[in-house]
This record gives C-alpha cells, sequence and structure tokens, in this order.
C-alpha cells in the first residue's frame, strides 16, 4: 500500500517542468524564512559571543555571556518571577478550563452566549488587556478603587505594592488565556467515545467515579497539551507587563522577557541580552521537547 | 431545579468576570479626566466622546489605524500564498533525501522559538536595511512568522484532500501546478480561511517587535501607538480608555463574526 502510494506520487510528478515544481513551490517561502529567521537567529548566536559598545561590537568574549548570566542576580531573580508567574498563571487556568468545560458540556440555554463572550479576552490586543487591567487597579482611576470609595472605604492600592502587583498580573493572565484553556478542553471532552460513559452509568457510577475513573485518564493527552502549549507561551509574555507594570515595583514582576528588553534597547548591552534571549530560546526549546516526549510516553501507556 | 439555578447562576458569574473590565474601559472613554479622578463616579454620569476626537485629530491614531491595516494585510496575504505552496509541496512531493520533510520539522523548530530570542538581531538587521520606523521592516517581519504558521497548519489541510482529484484532472490536461491551482487550493479554502484568521489575529495584536522597530506615527502601528500613550508621569486615563476601546474594536468584531472558524483554528492542533 505504501509503495503503491508512493509509486503514483513519483509518476505525478511528471517530467520536465514538473520536476523542478516541488523546488519552485517551496523556495519563495524558504527564502523569507532564511532571510528575516535563520540568519538572524544565526547573527544573534554571534552577537551572544560579543561585547558591545554604543552599538557596535568590540570584542570577542566567547562564552563570557552565558557564564555571567548566572551570577547575575537581576537575571536570576527574573528567571525565578517568571517561573512563580508560568506555575501559578498556567495551574490556575488547568483548573479553571476544566472545571468550565465540564460545566459547559450538556448543551443548555445562554451556553452560546458564554463560548461567543468567552472568545473575546483572548483576541483583544494583549496591549489592550494591560490597559483593561490598569484602569482595574489604578489608585486614582481604578475600579477598585471606585467599587470601594462606592461602598465606603478608601482608595485601593495594587500595582504599588509588590505583592498585590504580582497578583494582579497573575489575575490578568488568567482573565486572558482561562477561555483558550477552556475551549480547547471543551473540544477534547466532545471527542471523547460514549460507550465508556454509557457503560459506567448503567453500572450506576456516581459523577465522582466517572469523572476519576474515566474523564479524568480519557482527558489527560489533550490536557497534557494545553498545558504545554500555555506554559511555552506564558513563558514569554511580554506585552502584558510592559504596559501594566514596566516590571516593577521594584523587580517584583519583571520577567525573564522585560529584563532582556532593557538589557538590550535601554541599557544597550546587545552582546548581553543576546547570550540571554538564546538562553530563553534554549529554556523553551527544551520544555517542548521534554513535554513531546512525555505526550508520547502517556500515548504509549 | 437546583442543577438549573446553579447553571444560572455560574453562567451570569463567568459572563460578569469577563464583561465587567470591559464595561469599565468603555465607561472611562466616555468621561473626562476630571470625572474619572476626582468623582470616581461608576458610569458616566456627562458622557463625551471628547477623548475619541482628541485621539484621531491630536494623537495620530488614523496613522496607526492605517499602518496596522496594511501592515497586517500584506504579510499575512504574502505569507498565505509562499505558505499554501510550500505546504502543497511538503504534503504531496517526495524528494530525495526526504528533503521536504526536514524542511517541514525545520520550518516546525523555527515556530517553537520564541520570536523574543530573534528581536536583537533582527533589530540590527533593519538598522543595516534602512528598514526601522517603515511598513517595509514590519510586512518582512511578520511575513516570515506567519510563513512558518501557515505552512505548519495547512499541511494538514491538504493531506485531508484526496491525491485522486488532482489526478483527474492532469488527466483531463491540467499541469500540476493548474491542479493545484483549480481543484486543490478551492477544496482547501475553509482551511484556508481558518488559517488566515489566525494570521491576521497575532499580526494585529503584535507589539514586542513593533515597540522595538518603530518609532514614529510613519510606522508604528495600534498596539504600539496605544502604549504610547502610557508611561508619562501624568497618565491621561480617558486618552488611554479611549485608546483601548479603538485598539481592540476592529479585532473583536472581526473575531465574532469569523467565530466559528477560529475556534476551530484554536482547538484544531491540540486535540489532533
Amino acid at each position: 500500500m505504501q509503495t503503491g502510494m508512493q509509486a503514483r506520487k513519483y509518476r505525478l510528478q511528471g517530467a520536465g517542468l514538473d520536476l523542478a515544481l516541488p523546488y519552485l513551490m517551496l523556495a519563495p517561502g524558504l527564502m523569507v524564512v532564511l532571510g528575516v529567521l535563520v540568519y538572524p537567529l544565526w547573527d544573534g548566536l554571534r552577537a551572544s559571543t560579543r561585547a558591545y559598545r554604543y552599538g557596535s561590537p568590540v570584542a570577542d568574549v566567547g562564552f563570557h555571556n552565558y557564564v555571567q548570566l548566572w551570577s547575575d542576580a537581576q537575571f536570576l531573580n527574573s528567571l525565578w518571577v517568571t517561573v512563580k508567574f508560568v506555575a501559578l498563571s498556567v495551574s490556575i487556568e488547568a483548573v479553571l478550563g476544566f472545571a468550565l468545560a465540564l460545566f459547559c458540556l450538556h448543551e443548555f440555554r445562554g451556553i452560546r452566549l458564554l463560548r461567543t463572550v468567552l472568545i473575546i479576552p483572548m483576541v483583544i490586543t494583549p496591549v489592550v488587556v494591560a490597559i483593561l487591567f490598569r484602569l482595574i487597579y489604578a489608585s486614582d482611576a481604578g475600579m477598585l478603587t471606585a467599587l470601594s470609595e462606592a461602598m465606603g472605604g478608601g482608595g485601593v492600592q495594587i500595582l504599588g505594592n509588590p505583592l498585590n502587583a504580582f497578583i494582579g498580573l497573575v489575575v490578568l493572565d488568567v482573565w486572558e488565556w482561562t477561555p483558550l484553556m477552556f475551549l480547547i478542553l471543551l473540544a477534547g471532552l466532545q471527542s471523547l467515545p460514549h460507550e465508556p460513559f454509557e457503560a459506567a452509568r448503567v453500572d450506576g457510577a456516581g459523577s465522582w467515579r466517572v469523572f476519576a475513573d474515566l474523564t479524568f485518564p480519557m482527558m489527560r493527552p489533550v490536557l497534557a497539551i494545553a498545558i504545554v502549549l500555555r506554559t511555552i507561551d506564558a513563558f514569554g509574555t511580554f506585552d502584558q507587563v510592559f504596559v501594566l507594570t514596566r516590571g516593577g515595583p521594584g523587580e517584583a514582576t519583571r520577567l525573564i522577557s522585560i529584563y532582556g528588553y532593557d538589557t538590550a534597547f535601554k541599557f544597550q548591552q546587545t552582546g548581553y541580552a543576546a547570550a540571554l534571549f538564546v538562553t530563553i530560546g534554549l529554556v523553551v526549546l527544551a520544555l517542548a521537547f521534554s513535554a513531546i516526549r512525555l505526550l508520547r510516553r502517556i500515548d504509549a501507556s | 431545579m437546583s442543577t438549573r439555578l446553579a447553571r444560572i447562576l455560574t453562567t451570569i458569574f463567568v459572563l460578569a468576570i469577563v464583561l465587567l473590565p470591559i464595561y469599565w474601559l468603555v465607561s472611562t472613554s466616555l468621561k473626562s479626566n476630571r470625572e474619572i479622578t476626582q468623582e470616581g463616579t461608576l458610569y458616566p454620569h456627562v458622557p463625551t466622546l471628547d477623548n475619541y476626537v482628541r485621539l484621531f485629530t491630536e494623537k495620530q491614531f488614523g496613522s496607526y489605524l492605517t499602518n496596522s491595516l496594511v501592515v497586517t494585510f500584506f504579510s499575512v496575504a504574502i505569507a498565505l500564498v509562499f505558505g499554501a505552496m510550500g505546504a502543497y509541496a511538503i504534503a504531496r512531493f517526495r524528494l530525495p533525501f526526504a528533503a521536504e520533510r526536514k524542511v517541514g520539522l525545520f520550518l516546525l523548530t523555527l515556530r517553537i522559538i520564541p520570536p523574543v530570542v530573534i528581536l536583537i538581531p533582527v533589530y540590527l538587521l533593519m538598522l543595516s536595511l534602512g528598514l526601522l520606523d517603515s511598513w517595509l521592516g514590519l510586512i518582512a517581519t511578520y511575513t516570515a512568522f506567519n510563513v512558518t504558521f501557515c505552512v505548519w497548519m495547512m499541511e494538514s489541510f491538504f493531506r485531508e484532500i484526496p491525491v485522486d482529484l488532482e489526478e483527474a484532472a492532469m488527466v483531463d490536461g491540467d499541469s500540476r501546478f493548474g491542479a493545484f491551482r483549480r481543484i486543490t487550493l478551492p477544496l482547501a479554502a475553509p482551511g484556508l480561511a481558518a488559517t488566515a484568521i489566525f494570521a491576521v489575529l497575532v499580526t494585529f495584536n503584535e507589539f514586542l517587535f513593533a515597540l522595538a522597530l518603530t518609532a514614529t506615527p510613519r510606522a508604528m502601528t495600534m498596539p504600539r501607538g496605544t502604549a504610547t500613550l502610557i508611561g508619562r508621569i501624568d497618565t491621561d486615563w480617558a486618552s488611554m480608555a479611549a485608546a483601548g476601546v479603538i485598539g481592540a474594536l476592529p479585532i473583536v468584531f472581526f473575531a465574532l463574526l469569523v467565530q466559528r472558524h477560529l475556534v476551530r483554528g484554536l482547538t484544531m492542533g491540540a486535540v489532533k
């Protein structure tokens, strides 16, 4: 069968100009990608081994930039803040998204409205999402302050306090991305086979048993993929923080992407920043590949 | 009865959580700065459209909007054409050394790498080409990102279309490319639409590269322009809110219009 298909494809390729066709069709896209993605990637690797002054390279320093990262307290702190942010946001999103998906599995009136409205947070421009939350948190113009004053309280401080600002950022991310988790998990739930659930109902299993013995194990691959996708994405979060807190107060919400951006464009340490970004890239790639291996293992079992 | 009540309450609760921040944005955009900071009203007592007028007369939002539309349109259109051709080649041809499969894997790996990794070198590249603060620089960058995405998405759509249809067209005298253009491409139209929609969303909303690559209203996109209103010491909340509404409107409207395709595109990769 396989060889038959292959043979047919070879025959399809025909002769003459058609022989060059696959290359001609691949060429334009590849050229753009080589010019604007691959060349910069290589150039970035080169820049990461150099020291820069006023935007031009002045010396080759080998792996010095990479080594220096690990004794840079600000880098280590931004890495820690990022890990905390990602772990907290993604796990809350997974739990809420799963709960909401289970809730919406049975058709009822109002569900279409709910699904339509839930699309809004994840399609709104991230910069605007940050504006939304600044308008909620601001101590003078914010919704929280207005509500508190309407109920006779005083102003509410969110973005001026390190812990509150960090929680505020997590809340923003949960608001923005729980809907995506919900949609993926709902699609997963809807694609599960009916038979095991009917059998369980005939056997008189309670809803908790059905969830623990059937739904959850069967949903594990989809859940894993959704979590991996969100984790990779959350690791690169930039826009929302840039507009909401700019990394502050102090370093409380300074994610690794913000630190990298400041190092490159504010402090003009081009080589050092390049090394930082390459390191982020390697971490994310490692995450992605170990996740793929994990998923294969889940699939196999 | 109690489950019904629980459902209604949960639905209302979720709707409120999603919609309240949006209500506050719109409501703030209709107030004057005085009303916002000094009176702290819960709805606009003296509604005004001044904030919106000011965005277009004093703050160049017309240019931002134009820039965003031009850049998004061209980078998505070019990427769709290049990406569909590349995806078709990968899905249908068997090249020596399995080259087509290697190209596919290579593009997928490029997609996983976070864009922020090449932020600095792309900036240096555009600097050396004199393309900073121009449409062309942004279009080139976004096209490259969109091409990897389009190839990856379109490939699976092409695989679902049976080869026999193309063969039949070629027996009838079509060239290979003709069969692709007249038979396969129209059949893949729903997939093409889902791909385009997703690319439009991501491109229109992009901020990081727009921040690094543009500096004046000549090329600044909507998100980039909106962010310039922020960060001054005395924040102009009313303009900021109006900018948020203007920035969000086109894309939310677009998303709700194409909702069905969008949900398919968002969830496809994960469930397959």
